[in-house]
């Protein structure tokens, strides 16, 4: 809220700087977000007389004065406007001033006449909303003093916390502020001349739902001069960032701003009259296929909840939210009935949202009114606008519900204030505190309870005799429900500041184990092996997952990490289409980081994220699961004079992967073809499979879907995995095998097999021959080519045997190899290369 | 031979050798004058010794002194011989080898760890010197669980502070804070509670250099007998001078969430001016961390804790938010794009 200060001074009196005030405000819980200068625009703009007013010699729009500045010489000004004349005081815009909207004025020629400057309207300095004729300033205004001295105020831009309703307005602010100086608030004194008939003759209100309405105040001024307001009400309204009206329009937004009291303004000419001539209105909700056309001049079919002010013939205004144009205060308006009711805030604030309609008197509603207010602002109202527009008062007011509530007491223990606050304040400060801020405390009734917790779940505390005292909460006060408000009161009277911090002195909580360490470990090998981390969002285009076709499911068998293969999670207002629901894998955000960086001219990209997958269960509730992705493409050495040139493929991808397998202390998976293609190469991609711990799909994306991503990179590997413990596990420790005493025996051999034959296949046969003494089968070379045969291969394998207690005799070793050829020989056709 | 002439012969053969071995060029030719002097068979040493049994007895000791003489000379400039162009050999080809030391070395590849990440591994790894857990919760949620668990009912005014995305999955919303996990922290431990939660969160917020419509928070929860808002203050002071230097100037306000009672929005001094005020800081001389409080007594209820009996506080800070003052990060939108120029700098 936008607070000017000349104005708070009327309610309270400041002796503070701007800037110490705005600390002070921060301090107190209303955070000033801003501390602007207003009128700061008015640079080289002073108040002058008109000394002569005559004919332009050349134009007949235009007239030639001469003003007088305070200066030796009176200046030759051109004007353009009619409402001057010799004697005025008025402000000049001297050569060189910069007006608001940064108009620069400067001495010019008009149609052959110098003009030394410009006669401002109120329009053109943002002092009012009058752009038609110069801003005639008050007689006695001494010349030449500068503009921005007389009317500059500062303003603060305060935030109003949700809770504090109260003090979205200058009474409430200046309350506050009278906390804190010590200084008292001074609420507008109210004096109404009611010279009018007595106001049952005049208005009649019916409410027909009274837990929607629960007071409506009225009250009747007949024959008021619609028009502007007085100059300081538009300066002030503008300042505080409101733009005037008229005069009876301001009156409203004046109360508004001043009182915090939304009130609503009808000409009385469009209400309907009942049988003994009065204008009659009823609050009730909606009928059937009403409309209503608002101020904003949309016409609005309104919905059965929606809360209305209306009369016989229809509705008139949207309670507490916005009026309607048939019942619009204008320049032809007599009469006019003022309404200041409280509406129940659910019911405003779901209007306001239904209709999208959020005003400043919707946002004060919704935040729960003093019912008191409800006929001090329509007392203040009709006090502004007889002032303002003059008319006659009806005497009197309709008033629904005149009874005052009681004030509410808050019981609270001092001790537990202070355990709270971690504070040694006892009962005596505080109580001065509370009352700094108009709460009164006194001892408890005894047998009364502490209520601790209100809402939906309330609890009350028995206390012993004089342990608790009663807040006595001030009517405007609706924050205040339970013994924890009570505390914040008194420490933020006191100041947080006041609370001296010490580090926590009671038992520890039990060590549990930290969800992130074994993702964490993943993370830290990626990005020593070279790949960069990164985090991209998880709301992704609608079309996302079916352009890129990535099975959801390929990553399981992995138990506690498993994916649910169901509809996905879709925002029902989202931001973007780009943005629209939640992704069910990694590799296409990875994909949109690569595209980034390719528009950026980088080809060379090694990146992976760990992130969630998200779906919607079969029964409708949502599944969240943890996956690690990666991908490479480009130059798999840094570039540099002495690295040989070397780019990404398959092998790079599976040998990160077996770096995560070494992380987790798990064998090296193994690789399954994958033969499903989309969206992988058909011949390049495959399944890594670690029985239990690790599962998932790796290969070389397919070139459609590098076109469709718009890719330039011709070979991306990519890989998504789930991971046993990803989601919250943690590292397994590594079980050390004893190291042999006796020397292993390594033997080579190269064995010709068919060009179809699966290296892992070979392997597996030559694991499974290879008895209690094979330690160890490594593929070290792979060649094609005479003498072989075409469709014919030869695979170099390293063999190793070794046993704990003794040494091997050749003699053995011998005979293990000879029982691998012919295991290899009878499974797969393999002969030894000699 | 008589004696006079095997002396001769034998210092002739020492005159001979030793000039010989100190010409030599390399190992090679002294390996060649050692066998043409010193060898057992046709050394010419050997040849002479020959000639002893001819002597006289009496002779015979006098030419084995002079032998060992001139054959010590001869092993002797050998030895000598050898060190010098062993030496000389090595000094050839080390001089062969040199290098130019200046160019740059062999890169080893290293990636680099999101900024997002880390900042959260560094909240963490402080609050941990705490005894604080780290824990995780679900980012979709509902309507109960990330509003009204947190004492903020249906059509509460405070609802306009998180602005939401709602998901086709009944009751459902993507959370806008990481504050449901207090509830699901309470709901599995029982006091002395001290638990963190990371996470990713959503609001519905139109994206510019400073609001980001996905985000990342990191919540604290401290449940015990007594913890107050003097353990609040003291630890936000420990954090803040852990993240962002020992003589971080702080302070503490008075902030507004519904599920605190007394709010907390805590400040440090400006990282940019140092607190004497600047455009970072709306010239206050203070930013703005994180938001906290005690928790409320309405919200430990939910979490099955008796509030008559247990107090806490909670806070939640923005990693970005952090990340940016800790590295000098001007615009929120870097941490989700993955520009590979602004992630490498981390590395």
């Amino acid at each position: 809220m936008r607070i000017p200060l000349g104005w708070l001074r009327d309610y309270v009196d400041l002796d503070l700087s701007p800037e110490a005030l705005a600390e002070r405000l921060t301090l107190l819980g209303f955070e000033v977000k801003g501390l602007e200068r207003w009128g700061s625009e008015w640079r080289n703009v002073v108040v002058g007389e008109l000394l002569t007013v005559e004919k332009h010699p050349r134009a007949d729009r235009l007239s030639l004065t001469s003003v007088h500045v305070g200066a030796a010489e009176p200046l030759q000004i051109v004007c353009g406007a009619t409402n001057i004349a010799p004697g005025q005081r008025v402000p000049v815009a001297l050569p060189g001033a910069v007006l608001p909207g940064n108009r620069a004025i400067e001495r010019t020629e008009k149609m052959g006449v110098v003009s030394n400057g410009m006669l401002c309207s109120g329009d053109e300095l943002r002092l009012s909303v009058d752009g038609e004729g110069i801003l005639i300033l008050p007689a006695g205004t001494p010349l030449g003093t500068a503009l921005t001295d007389l009317y500059g105020d500062w303003v603060l831009d305060v935030d109003v916390k949700p809770n504090r309703g109260d003090a979205l307005c200058l009474v409430g602010l200046a309350r506050e502020v009278a906390a804190v100086t010590g200084s008292v608030a001074r609420f507008p004194e109210i004096t109404l001349r009611e010279d009018g008939p007595p106001i049952g003759e005049v208005l009649a209100v019916g409410v027909e739902d009274p837990e929607l309405c629960h007071r409506f105040v009225g009250r009747r001024v007949s024959a008021v001069r619609v028009g502007p307001s007085p100059e300081q009400v538009q300066r002030r309204l503008l300042a505080a960032g409101m733009r005037p009206v008229s005069n009876v329009v301001d009156a409203t937004n004046y109360v508004m701003l001043e009182l915090g009291k939304p009130t609503h303004a009808f000409d009385a000419g469009a209400v309907a009259r009942d049988a003994r001539g009065r204008a009659a209105l009823v609050v009730r909700t909606a009928r059937p296929g009403e409309r209503l056309e608002t101020l904003d001049h949309v016409e609005r079919a309104l919905s059965p909840e929606t809360l209305l002010i209306a009369d016989e013939n229809g509705p008139l205004a949207i309670a507490g939210v916005m009026g309607g144009a048939a019942s619009e205060v204008g320049e032809s308006t007599a009469d006019v009935i003022i309404e200041s009711a409280v509406f129940d805030p659910v019911s405003v604030r779901r209007t306001a949202f239904r209709y999208a309609l959020r005003s400043e008197a919707s946002l004060r509603f919704e935040k729960g009114q003093e019912s008191r207010l409800a006929w001090i602002g329509a007392d203040r109202v009709t006090e502004l606008i007889a002032t303002w527009a003059g008319g006659s008062v009806a005497a009197g007011r309709i008033d629904t519900a005149p009874d005052e509530p009681v004030p509410a007491r808050v019981g609270y223990r001092p001790a537990r204030v202070d355990l709270l606050l971690g504070t040694r304040l006892g009962p005596d400060a505080q109580a001065a505190l509370l009352a700094r801020v108009g709460i009164a405390t006194e001892p408890a009734p005894d047998g009364s309870g502490v209520v601790i917790a209100a809402g939906a779940t309330p609890r009350s505390v028995a206390v012993a005799p004089g342990e608790a005292r009663d807040a006595v909460v001030p009517p405007w006060r609706r924050d205040l429900l339970v013994e924890a408000d009570i505390a914040e009161e008194v420490i933020r009277i006191a100041g947080y500041e006041t609370v001296t911090g010490k580090t926590p002195d009671t038992a520890m909580p039990h060590v549990r184990p930290n969800p992130l360490e074994l993702r964490d470990a993943l993370r830290r090998a990626l990005a020593g092996a070279g790949l960069t981390e990164v985090v991209t969002p998880a709301l992704v285009p609608g079309s996302a997952a079916a352009t890129l076709g990535w099975p959801v499911l390929a990553a399981d068998g992995v138990p506690g990490e498993a994916a649910v293969d169901g509809l996905v999670v879709t925002v029902t207002n989202p931001l973007s289409e780009r943005h629209a629901v939640l992704r069910r894998g990694l590799v296409g955000s990875l994909l949109d980081v690569l595209a980034l960086n390719e528009r950026h001219g980088r080809g060379d990209v090694a990146i992976f994220e760990v992130g969630k997958g998200y779906a919607q269960a079969p029964d409708g509730t949502p599944a969240e699961w943890w996956r690690l992705a990666f991908l490479v493409t480009g130059s798999a050495a840094t570039p540099a004079w002495n690295v040989p040139a070397r780019t990404y493929d398959l092998d790079d991808a599976k040998g990160i992967v077996d770096l995560l397998a070494r992380v987790l202390a798990i064998p090296d998976p193994a690789w399954v073809s994958h033969l499903d293609g989309a969206p992988l190469h058909p011949g390049r991609a495959a399944r890594a499979v670690a029985p239990g711990t690790l599962a998932g799909l790796i290969g070389e994306l397919h070139p459609s879907v590098l076109a469709a991503w718009d890719l330039r990179a011709e070979r991306v590997l990519v890989a998504e995995l789930a991971i046993s413990g990803l989601s919250a596990g943690q590292l397994v420790p590594v079980r050390v095998a004893s190291v042999g005493r006796f020397q292993p025996c390594e033997r080579d051999l190269a064995l010709v097999v068919p060009e179809p034959l699966a290296a892992a296949d070979l392997a597996a046969t030559l694991r499974a021959a290879g008895g209690d003494t094979l330690r160890q089968v490594a593929l070290f070379d792979i060649y094609r080519g005479a003498p072989l045969a075409a469709g014919e291969k030869s695979l170099a394998w390293r063999v190793v045997f070794a046993a704990d207690e003794r040494a091997l005799t050749d003699d053995e070793v011998d005979a293990d190899v000879a029982r691998l050829v012919s295991a290899v020989a009878s499974a797969h056709g393999a002969r030894l290369r000699t | 031979m008589d004696l006079a002439t095997l002396t001769s012969q034998l210092r002739a053969l020492g005159e001979e050798a030793l000039p010989k071995i100190a010409a030599a060029p390399d190992l090679a030719a002294l390996d060649e004058l050692d066998v043409a002097y010193l060898g057992r068979k046709g050394g010419a040493l050997s040849g002479l010794m020959r000639g002893i049994g001819q002597l006289p007895a009496e002779d015979r000791p006098r030419v084995g002194v002079a032998v060992n003489e001139v054959r010590e000379a001869v092993e002797g400039a050998l030895a000598s011989a050898r060190q010098r162009t062993s030496q000389a050999a090595l000094a050839a080809r080390l001089a062969a080898e040199a290098m130019d030391v200046t160019t740059p070395g062999r890169p080893i590849a290293r990636g680099s760890l999101h900024p997002i990440q880390e900042t959260i591994s560094r909240i963490a790894e402080i609050f941990g010197q705490f005894g604080f857990v780290t824990y995780e919760g679900p980012e979709v949620e509902s309507d109960a669980t990330n509003f009204q668990m947190l004492n903020i009912p249906p059509d509460h005014p405070a609802r306009d502070l998180w602005d939401t995305m709602y998901v086709d999955i009944d009751g459902g919303l993507l959370r806008t804070h990481t504050s449901p996990g207090q509830i699901r922290v309470m709901h599995a431990e029982k006091p002395p509670i001290r638990a963190l939660l990371p996470g990713r969160c959503f609001r519905y917020e139109a994206v510019d250099a400073s609001h980001a419509s996905e985000f990342f928070q990191v919540e604290g929860l401290m449940v015990d007998e007594g913890t107050s808002l003097a353990d609040l203050r003291g630890l936000l002071d420990e954090f803040a001078h852990a993240m962002f230097g020992a003589g971080r100037a702080t302070r503490f306000r008075p902030g507004y969430y519904p599920f605190t009672e007394p709010s907390v929005a805590f400040d440090v001094g400006c990282l940019v001016c140092g607190g004497t005020g600047c455009p970072a800081c709306g010239r206050t001389g203070w930013m703005t961390i994180l938001g906290a409080g005690m928790v409320h007594p309405v919200v430990l209820q939910h979490g099955g804790i008796d509030p008559e009996r247990y107090q806490g506080f909670a806070f939640g800070m923005g990693v970005e938010r952090i990340a940016m003052l800790r590295h000098g990060i001007g615009d929120v939108r870097v941490f989700l794009d993955n520009d590979l120029r602004f992630l490498e700098q981390f590395r």
